[in-house]
């Protein structure tokens, strides 16, 4: 039987991190997770009284079971976050849906797309790759609106010597970084040592369909390249049914889709083939 | 089956067997000549059966509640509240929404708080005699007889010669509750003879229905992704977000959630300061422009018209019969009644009939 | 826990749908449509599904209330009627009658408002006694009543299926009587003709076979060039015109004037569109005329009102099914609370509170003198609070400082009154600003009738209790009654008793009974033994006033017009998923989430021309107040056109709106006034104007 009645986590530590962006630490009260947290799986947070939705790790629990997330200010749940303490305490469903195939990544050149806050998803996979000794075999093309709107500050400084790290921003980069990732995308992908056998992308929709369709144009393979959808979610677990891709669940069958497999899904219907929605970065 | 099979004169004796171990609900009628199904009916109130009584609102609240508090926080654990539950039995439901009750116990099967809410019911099903006014149940294989394995006990009247004077009920147990349930009643078995009869009506019914080819042939249309973009959208116009055909289709099961803080405003001196929280949830519709609208004000399915075609792709798309064995919809025709808008499923598989046809 | 079922009627619009209430614990959780309801059949809109919500315990008031300190404590029933009683009565002893008085509720029962003019007129001796009709439809009652004789819907709502032509003026029944809306939506599906006439794109607009989409306050040019176009093809009915109307060499003397080309000048609406709307309309066996706010919220309402009785007049599309002249009403007991005399000058089934015959068989009936001097409107009464002559006022179920036109002022009036009694089921903006506030009684939490916009009465009945000490608004003016030292006039002992009483003092609901209603799912008045079974079809040979009067009116711009300094036209409107000040409706997660707190319709064009992103904020601002909100880009608006609901109270589109008056019925101008707009930076939220939790007076102060 599915448990729906959170667990309780504590706030041990929160900083700002980027514009409207504050990094959390959370650390479990009374449980510890009984299975190993994949990468790329996300979790439900419950803020008592104001609602519940669904977050990722941008690191997996470390000894202590503390685990962090990067959270914007963008709704009246997140304004509600924002306004605790450390101390306090939420509640936690997790992990939850499939992450990323890591499993899948021995040995291949792996190119990683994230837009705004898309870079939260894909934190625990560049480290993940890094501590496995692959860095060298990682390529990030990050994309932000401006330099205010980069998250995950500490990490991307971390990472630099680590990976090839490539970042472009809307507003206020010199000519080489300036504009969306997508105009970027396939210089980077002649820069750094040709065509990736792997693409993982994370950001809006429209964003990451156009990534998508850049290297499939490429020569990759539509079977190459994965992404990670977001949804509106009340459960985490497949009942709410809010978040729908076509018949699937992204909390289920998702939230990381291979294209190939978003792309039959939503084939089947003609409205959502039909309308594309506005870029804008999270 | 044959096993398990019984003869009964009057449905009475079988209802009052079960009211000593259950509370009953059964479909009712009320002054204004509305018919529904009512909670700890009285057993000695004759209940209204069969095709020419399909209540407007489907026994799906009595298994997945319209409203239902999840869990609450008394400010620093989380405590689940599981649904106080006494044993009933549901008395007479139709083949349609018994096919839906079984396909919500496939989609809830790990939901704690529909399955506590599913163990203590016992599903007496009846056998359709006439098509009803919407249904086309025996289109998409939900009825009119009370398909294997969704009832617990099936009651079917065995009408002869066309007279309902000398009426017989046939009784199954299809399943050990339903066995157990009959456990006590001196009850004659029935023969093969009675199964052969009860088919024969079956036939003769299911020649009854109108014309409702247009329904097949839509849903191969909608499989081929044949319809038109433009007749979604001229479609959508109509959808007002109402949220009828959700709330009454048996098997729609999407929900929201939300919050209750036990708080006095802060403008009123009181005693009572305490803050607790209930998460509670409550039936959502699909076809409301806020359903899977994200904080960021962005919207997968911003257009009416993604809405409303994924409503039907929901209901009727081959991608779901490896889960599901069967369609989402079981033929009861409620949404063709509640929707404001003509577009219930009558309406809009006779336009994409005749749509693609021209 | 056990599930009961209750039938009631939805408390929303006026179109009077049924609803079944399904109560477990004493609590509604939810509404199961009827499918025999003669209205409904089966559908709700998106508000009637929700309605759970908006009256659940959670969030409900549950004790008296009253200000000390500037912080609400409760008190008991005893302490806050007492007070209540003592001041009301030093008022009228000290500044006469005229300084107190009653706004009852258009969501309240009939026997609720019948106490509520009774309480007035009886017991205050005050003829203040008014509703918020005077903001929806008094030019409808006004207007009607000059040239039919009463101000009612004509026909009945299924007559909608019943008309060849359906002709929408000024109405978005949709969003607003969604039900109306479907049933319009599915006479176009089964062949009638629909022509909507709006100055936005209305869900209608876009599936009418033909949209007139007329520069906002055009309406009588409008009207005016389709009589005038009529006439000048000879399509009127000659016979009808003959034999049950006056006035009619007048009228098409005066509309001669309102040439294809002047008509199509001024309201900017192709003339072969306009030549096509009048034949549509004059020639169909049976058109059915209906309109709303975008009529009557104008300083020419009670002139559009008449225009549009002109037209269906000369054209004869009354008193036959399927056609009539049918204004949409709001609130679902708007009717009933005309009907029942909550309006300063007139008594229950509109008996003059002027002629001395009717205030004779009152005093009587009642056994008390009764007021015998002119009432206030509601706006006069906050206008005499300014001027310190009014100084108690008693508010049921209303939120004038939402939904009245020039928040700011509403509010320093109910600021200066020496006592203001809010009587609500929650803490509203208005409520904030009381010095005392009752806990009432929904409409699941009692027995009573509501009267719908095609004159149905229908019985509601009590699925629940009250929450905590809440009381039915009659029982609290029964009580206040006994406090005020006359128990006797008030002392009823159920509803049934206060709808007897009302009976037996009216033409029109003579023939009506508890168990009649609960035998026919409701009846139409007028029912009495003229009409045992109530009317469907109002004036099948005759109007209350002999003849239907043809009254020349005149195309007069709207109070404000844009100009350089504010350039944009600017309108209200409402949404399909709110209801009024949104208290009730709000209180839905759904509803809540299909919307944002507060929006502006813009058209694209504009939008680009602004470089206004969709949902950036704007500070939008009119001669009398300022609000920010956001932008929602929509070809709904045409270019030069804002849009606004007026649901949200941390937008409130009242800071914005005029409240200059139709001289007649004081209805403000509510449709129409100039604005202008400042984009705020692209991801500063907009500020809220939602009150403090002490109300505007001490955020003034």
């Amino acid at each position: 039987m599915l448990q729906l009645t959170p667990q309780t986590i504590r706030i041990v530590n929160i900083y700002d991190d980027g514009t409207n962006a504050k990094h959390f630490t959370f650390e479990p009260k009374g449980f510890v997770h009984d299975k190993p947290i994949g990468i790329g799986q996300f979790f439900m947070l419950t803020l008592p009284g104001a609602g519940l939705a669904p977050f990722t790790y941008t690191s997996l629990p470390d000894e202590n079971g503390r685990f962090n997330a990067l959270i914007r200010k963008v709704g009246r749940l997140t304004e509600n976050l924002f306004s605790l303490k450390e101390g306090d305490v939420l509640g936690y469903n997790g992990p939850l849906g499939n992450g990323w195939p890591v499993e899948q990544f021995e040995d291949k050149k792996v190119l990683i797309v994230a837009g705004g806050c898309g870079l939260a998803p894909v934190a625990t996979t560049i480290d993940y790759l890094i501590n496995n000794n692959r860095g060298e075999s990682v390529t990030l093309l990050y994309g932000a609106r401006d330099l205010g709107s980069q998250v995950l500050t500490k990490e991307r400084a971390r990472w630099q010597t680590k990976i090839t790290l490539c970042e472009t921003l809307e507003e206020g980069a010199d000519n080489a970084h300036s504009g969306l990732p997508t105009q970027h995308l396939l210089q980077t992908i002649k820069e750094y040592g040709g065509l990736p056998s792997i693409v993982l992308t994370c950001g809006p929709e429209v964003m990451m369909k156009a990534v998508a369709k850049t290297c499939i144009d490429s020569g990759l393979q539509s079977s190459d390249v994965w992404m990670s959808v977001e949804r509106r979610m009340r459960c985490g677990v497949g009942l709410c049914g809010h978040c729908y891709v076509a018949n699937s669940y992204a909390c289920k069958q998702g939230p990381a889709y291979r294209y190939d497999d978003y792309l039959s899904l939503n084939n089947k219907m003609v409205s959502t083939q039909q309308h594309q929605g506005a870029f804008q970065y999270c | 089956m044959l096993n398990h099979s019984y003869l009964l004169k009057d449905l009475d004796i079988l209802k009052q067997h079960l009211a000593k171990f259950y509370s009953m609900v059964q479909i009712e009628k009320d002054a204004n000549g509305e018919e529904r199904w009512t909670d700890q009916s009285d057993p000695d109130t004759v209940g209204l059966f069969g095709h020419k009584h399909l209540p407007s609102t489907s026994p799906k609240g009595f298994l997945f509640a319209e409203k239902e508090a999840l869990y609450k926080f008394d400010g620093e654990t989380f405590e689940s509240i599981t649904p106080q539950v006494v044993p009933k039995v549901l008395f007479g439901v139709q083949a349609c929404d018994l096919t839906a009750i079984a396909y919500q116990d496939k989609f809830f099967k790990q939901d704690p708080y529909y399955q506590k809410r599913r163990e203590n019911i016992l599903l007496v099903g009846i056998d359709c005699e006439s098509p009803c006014t919407n249904g086309f149940c025996a289109e998409v294989k939900a009825g009119p007889h009370v398909n294997d394995n969704t009832a617990d006990l099936v009651v079917s009247r065995l009408t002869v010669n066309g007279s309902n004077q000398l009426a017989e009920w046939l009784v199954i147990a299809e399943t050990e509750k339903g066995q157990n349930s009959i456990k006590g009643l001196p009850l004659d078995k029935a023969h093969k003879a009675h199964f052969i009869l009860r088919n024969r009506l079956l036939d003769k019914m299911r020649s009854e229905f109108a014309d409702y080819s247009y329904i097949n042939n839509a849903i191969e249309y909608l499989n081929d992704n044949a319809v038109p973009q433009h007749l979604w959208e001229e479609m959508s116009v109509r959808c007002l977000s109402c949220s009828g055909c959700t709330n009454l289709c048996p098997t729609c099961s999407c929900y929201s959630t939300y919050e209750i803080a036990e708080k006095q405003p802060d403008n009123v001196i009181s005693e009572t300061k305490a803050v607790k929280t209930e998460t509670l949830r409550v039936w959502d519709s699909c076809l409301f422009e806020g359903f899977q609208r994200e904080a960021s004000g962005h919207n997968p399915a911003q257009q009416a018209a993604q809405r409303v075609e994924r409503f039907w792709f929901h209901k009727f798309s081959d991608e779901y019969l490896t889960e599901f064995q069967r369609y989402g919809c079981v033929g009861c025709g409620r949404c063709e009644q509640t929707c404001p808008g003509t577009i219930g499923v009558h309406s809009v598989m006779k336009r994409i009939n005749q749509e693609c046809c021209s | 826990m056990v599930q009961n079922l209750v039938n009631s009627i939805c408390p929303f619009c006026g179109v009077g749908c049924g609803i079944g209430l399904v109560a477990t614990d004493n609590n509604i959780i939810s509404v199961h449509p009827l499918n025999k309801h003669p209205i409904s059949q089966g559908k709700l809109c998106a508000k009637g599904w929700n309605t759970a919500f908006g009256i659940s315990r959670h969030g409900r008031l549950t004790h008296p209330l009253m200000k000390i300190d500037g912080k609400f404590r409760e008190v008991s029933w005893q302490q806050a009627l007492s007070h209540i009683a003592k001041s009301l009565k030093k008022f009228i002893s000290e500044s006469g009658p005229q300084s107190v008085g009653v706004i009852s509720s258009a969501r309240a029962t009939n026997e609720d408002n019948y106490a509520a003019q009774k309480f007035a007129r009886a017991v205050l001796k005050t003829n203040n006694i008014d509703h918020c009709a005077r903001i929806c439809h008094s030019p409808s009652v006004a207007g009607l009543k000059k040239t039919l004789g009463s101000g009612a819907m004509t026909n009945s709502i299924d007559d909608v299926g019943k008309a060849d032509v359906i002709f929408v003026i000024g109405a978005d029944p949709t969003e607003n009587h969604a039900i109306i809306g479907g049933q319009i939506m599915q006479a176009k599906l089964s062949g009638a003709t629909l022509i909507v006439v709006d100055p936005r794109q209305t869900r209608l607009a876009k599936v009418a076979d033909l949209h007139l989409q007329l520069n906002i306050g055009t309406n009588i040019a409008l009207l005016n060039g389709l009589l005038n176009i009529i006439f000048n093809h000879n399509w009127q009915n000659e016979d009808f015109i003959n034999q049950r109307c006056e006035g009619f060499s007048e009228l098409k003397a005066h509309v001669a004037e309102y040439t294809l080309d002047k008509v199509a000048k001024i309201t900017g609406v192709k003339g072969e569109d306009l030549v096509k709307a009048a034949k549509l309309y004059s020639q169909a066996n049976a058109s059915f005329l209906a309109y709303g706010m975008g009529i009557t919220q104008f300083v020419s309402g009670t002139n559009n009102v008449i225009a549009v009785s002109n037209l269906a007049l000369i054209c004869g599309q009354i008193g036959r099914e399927g056609t009539g002249i049918n204004p949409l009403r709001g609130q679902n007991n708007v009717q009933g609370a005309c009907d029942m005399g909550c309006l300063p000058n007139v008594y229950p089934d509109y008996q003059s509170a002027m002629d001395q015959k009717v205030r004779e068989k009152f005093t009587q009936a009642w056994g008390t003198e009764v007021a015998n001097f002119p009432g206030l409107t509601s706006l006069g009464m906050s206008h005499q609070a300014k001027d310190g002559h009014f100084k108690g006022l008693l508010i049921f179920g209303e939120d004038p400082v939402v939904t009245d036109p020039d928040r700011n002022k509403v509010a320093e009036s109910f600021k200066v009154m020496d006592l203001l009694v809010v009587i609500e089921l929650s803490m509203t903006e208005t409520a904030k600003m009381a010095d005392i506030v009752l806990p009432a009684a929904s409409f699941a939490e009692k027995q009573g009738t509501f009267t719908n916009c095609e004159r149905r009465v229908q019985l509601i009945n009590k699925a629940v209790n009250p929450p905590g000490e809440a009381k039915i608004d009659w029982q609290i003016l029964k009580e206040l009654a006994k406090e005020m030292g006359v128990p006797e006039l008030m002392d009823w002992k159920d509803s049934e008793e206060v709808f007897h009483e009302m009976t037996q003092l009216t033409h029109s609901f003579s023939g009506i009974s508890y168990a009649g209603l609960q035998q026919n799912n409701g009846l139409q008045w007028p029912c009495n033994e003229e009409h045992p079974n109530g009317s469907r079809c109002l004036h099948a040979k005759t109007f209350p006033i002999g003849k239907g009067k043809l009254i020349p009116v005149d195309h007069a711009p709207t109070d404000e017009v844009p100009d350089s300094e504010y350039p944009f036209w600017f309108t209200t409107q409402r949404l399909h998923f709110h209801y009024g000040c949104g208290s009730m409706t709000r209180k839905s997660p759904l509803l809540e989430r299909e919307t944002p707190d507060g929006l502006l319709f813009m058209h694209p064009q504009d939008a680009l021309d602004l470089g206004l992103k969709n949902h950036q904020g704007v500070a939008v601002s009119s001669r009398r107040g300022c609000v920010e909100t956001r932008v929602e880009i929509s070809d709904q608006v045409s270019p030069g056109l804002l849009s606004m609901p007026y649901h949200f109270k941390e937008a409130p589109s009242n800071l914005l709106t005029n409240n200059a008056m139709d001289p007649g019925t004081e209805m403000p101008e509510l449709k129409v006034c100039a604005v202008k707009l400042v984009p705020l930076p692209e991801n500063q939220p907009p500020r809220s104007s939602e009150l403090s939790d002490v109300g505007i007076g001490e955020q003034y102060a």
